[in-house]
């Protein structure tokens, strides 16, 4: 039994790539254009089918999460390791009728936090090389500290302190650096070896990213913390070369066909801090996909590309090959 | 036939999300910062920063930073957060707002001079519009406290109170003898002071609140409501280097310009803060993001006002019965769920093993 069927991570990964780009990018840059009416009805279509695919990728994140509880308790042959999965989805479903308040907020917060450790842990404890342990273990490092700095505040609220919590700013520049650190460490591990057209490719959004800083600082900022939740507080170079390491890596692991370009982009979709329940998910699945690469889109390791085959091979118990 | 069983599925997940978007079912729960206001019963302290019913309620660190979207902006704006603290009665909701100022601006008087002010910001339509001033289709309700309209309260300043050295002949269409004395009501015909007639509240010579309850829909849009419609109590104070500032208001308004809250829902609101020794007035503000607040229901364990503040440790485990239903209830609930399915994931286990498997 696979990780995840042979489509989900693909059809998670471009849902939540539209539903990051569209919606909660593209959309809110409406605020920057003039209001003509043609310009207005072209951003309310683009609202319309933005909000459609934000359906759909919360709808495929609930069910690669319901999945990953499943496959967990499939595989180990007890439900303790799929245990904090299922309990967030039923938790974010009983969401959508009761807000989510005092100890059941601190319950699901703590569920997180504890998922996103255990993910983490996996990759940490999986037959990934070091390099890649390096970098997932970077990636859900920052997924805690955002976790983290989410589920301090839920706590004061539930214990009726008076607040506010004093270590939390401090926690979300933390968070930021790591993301900012781990575009390296994931091109470490995932980018080695790519191609010049890979490296010009890449190149674009990053050269994008830094005309718009040079540009018009003040909108750069915004749209970054709209579309990413990072609040670019450290210099602005460190955040272009980060994107073009992290276009590298992901395009590099989707040319060879592994799952971890698809989980990249999920981590990106899902962005630092998540607003929302379903993009939280979305880094969790990541981090998921991450522990286990080594199976292409589904396939067993023995039919993976060349490129691939050798770390994997290598990787597995003497038992098992 | 796999090709075509992929597209198919494809196509019910996507018709699946149409519906569910068309329907406005959500999918996902914010999980953003949020306010949580605390209930209490009694009378809510409105007038009182210094009252120990306010740490009932958890404060918040919002982070503030310059508006930069529109003209006039100011880059370099010096309010960097705010705290804010939520109580709310059965039909009265009541916020804190607290932030550090070096200085305390209180008065618009010269034309350098510009004064300290807040405001929180509340959508009128679902979802979230841009959060500086709403946007076109996605109106917002603003509450705008200014520290000269505070000021104005206890004693309304004029330019004479500034240069008490100075003369006038005459205003002209005023029966008063002493020019520096005129009232509007000294005027022959208040059309002469057209603000005033116009009901302009920043005319209006006495105050009922230092709160101004106005509406926008986008850059430049913004529009007091009618002084009827003006039915938010605010009160300030400025002590050791902070203010500390209360908007006060009912639950329900009849006003369709006016948000409405409920005890047990969520609401999206943001700040904004001007410090007026920087020159800092209009777009040249401090602003937030979007956060949540959250109205937690009415218990019969809410604070009351004259009560001492109970312990942490007594807050943390309430001891009566329904309180300790309210914490411990959710933790059964999902225990039983979480329990009901992985008794179902067995039975689904059980269906679908092979049955040569040992």
């Amino acid at each position: 039994m696979n990780v995840f069927p042979r489509d989900l991570p693909r059809w998670l990964g471009l849902a939540a790539l539209l539903d990051w780009l569209l919606p909660r990018t593209l959309a809110r840059s409406a605020i920057f254009m003039p209001k003509a009416p043609v310009v207005i009805g072209l951003y309310e279509a683009f609202g319309l089918v933005g909000q459609i695919v934000a359906t759909l990728s919360a709808l495929l994140a609930l069910t690669a999460l319901a999945w990953s509880a499943w496959h967990a308790w499939r595989s180990a042959g007890w439900f303790g390791s799929g245990l904090p999965a299922a309990s967030l989805l039923l938790l974010s479903l009983a969401f959508v009728v009761v807000p989510p308040a005092g100890w059941l907020a601190v319950t699901y917060q703590s569920l997180l936090l504890g998922a996103i450790a255990l993910a983490g842990l996996q990759i940490l404890g999986s037959g990934l090389s070091r390099d890649q342990k390096t970098a997932g273990g970077l990636a859900a490092l920052a997924l805690a500290l955002s976790a983290l700095y989410q589920a301090i505040p839920a706590l004061y609220a539930a214990l009726r302190w008076p607040g506010p919590p004093p270590l939390a700013a401090w926690l979300f520049d933390a968070g930021e650096l790591v993301v900012v650190v781990c575009p390296a460490a994931l091109w470490q591990a995932y980018g080695r070896g790519a191609g010049r057209g890979m490296w010009l490719l890449a190149a674009v959004p990053a050269l994008v990213f830094a005309a718009l800083r040079l540009a018009n600082p003040a909108l750069t900022g915004i749209l970054a913390i709209w579309s990413t939740g990072l609040t670019l507080y450290l210099p602005w170079p460190l955040y272009a070369l980060s994107l073009w390491l992290a276009g590298v890596a992901v395009l590099a692991s989707l040319r060879r066909g592994e799952w971890a370009g698809w989980a990249l982009l999920m981590l990106m979709a899902g962005g630092y801090a998540p607003q929302l329940s379903t993009q939280a998910f979305l880094g969790l699945i990541a981090l998921r996909l991450l522990a286990a690469p080594k199976a292409r889109a589904g396939l067993p390791a023995s039919e993976a590309p060349a490129v691939y085959r050798a770390p994997v091979e290598a990787a597995q118990p003497a038992g098992a090959r | 036939m796999h090709k075509r069983s992929r597209w198919l599925g494809g196509l019910i997940l996507l018709g699946l999300a149409a519906t569910l978007t068309f329907f406005r079912i959500p999918l996902a729960s914010s999980q953003g910062l949020t306010l949580r206001s605390a209930p209490v019963t009694g009378a809510l302290p409105v007038s009182d920063p210094g009252s120990a019913l306010w740490l009932e309620a958890t404060a918040i660190e919002v982070p503030l930073s310059a508006q930069n979207v529109t003209r006039p902006m100011l880059p370099d704006t010096r309010v960097k957060t705010v705290t804010a603290r939520a109580l709310h009665t059965d039909s009265q909701l009541a916020i804190m707002v607290e932030w550090a100022d070096e200085t305390h601006d209180d008065s618009m008087i010269r034309v350098q001079d510009f004064r300290d002010a807040v405001a929180l910001q509340f959508p009128l339509a679902a979802g979230q519009p841009f959060f500086c001033m709403g946007q076109q289709g996605g109106n917002v309700n603003i509450w705008h406290w200014k520290a000269d309209w505070q000021a104005d309260i206890a004693a309304r300043a004029d330019m004479n109170t500034l240069y008490p050295s100075m003369h006038v002949d005459q205003y002209p269409f005023t029966a008063a003898v002493d020019p520096l004395a005129v009232a509007p009501a000294d005027y022959v015909d208040p059309n002469y002071l057209p603000a005033l007639a116009s009901g302009n509240l920043f005319a209006s010579a006495t105050r009922a609140s230092p709160v101004e309850d106005l509406i926008a829909g986008g850059f430049g849009s913004l529009t007091a409501q009618a002084a009827e419609g003006q039915n938010v109590q605010g009160y300030g104070a400025w002590a050791d280097g902070a203010w500390r500032v209360i908007f006060a208001r009912d639950l329900t308004s009849s006003e369709a310009e006016d948000v409405t809250f409920a005890a047990g829902q969520v609401y999206s609101m943001s700040f904004a803060a001007w410090d007026g020794a920087n020159g800092e007035r209009n777009g040249q503000k401090s602003t937030s993001q979007w956060v949540g607040l959250q109205l937690g229901a009415q218990t019969d364990g809410a604070a009351q006002p004259d009560q001492p503040r109970p312990s942490q440790s007594s807050a943390a485990a309430p001891s009566d019965p329904l309180g300790m239903l309210y914490v411990f209830g959710p933790m059964v609930l999902v225990a039983g769920l979480i329990m009901a399915l992985a008794g179902g994931a067995l039975a689904l286990s059980a269906l679908l093993r092979p049955k040569d498997r040992p």
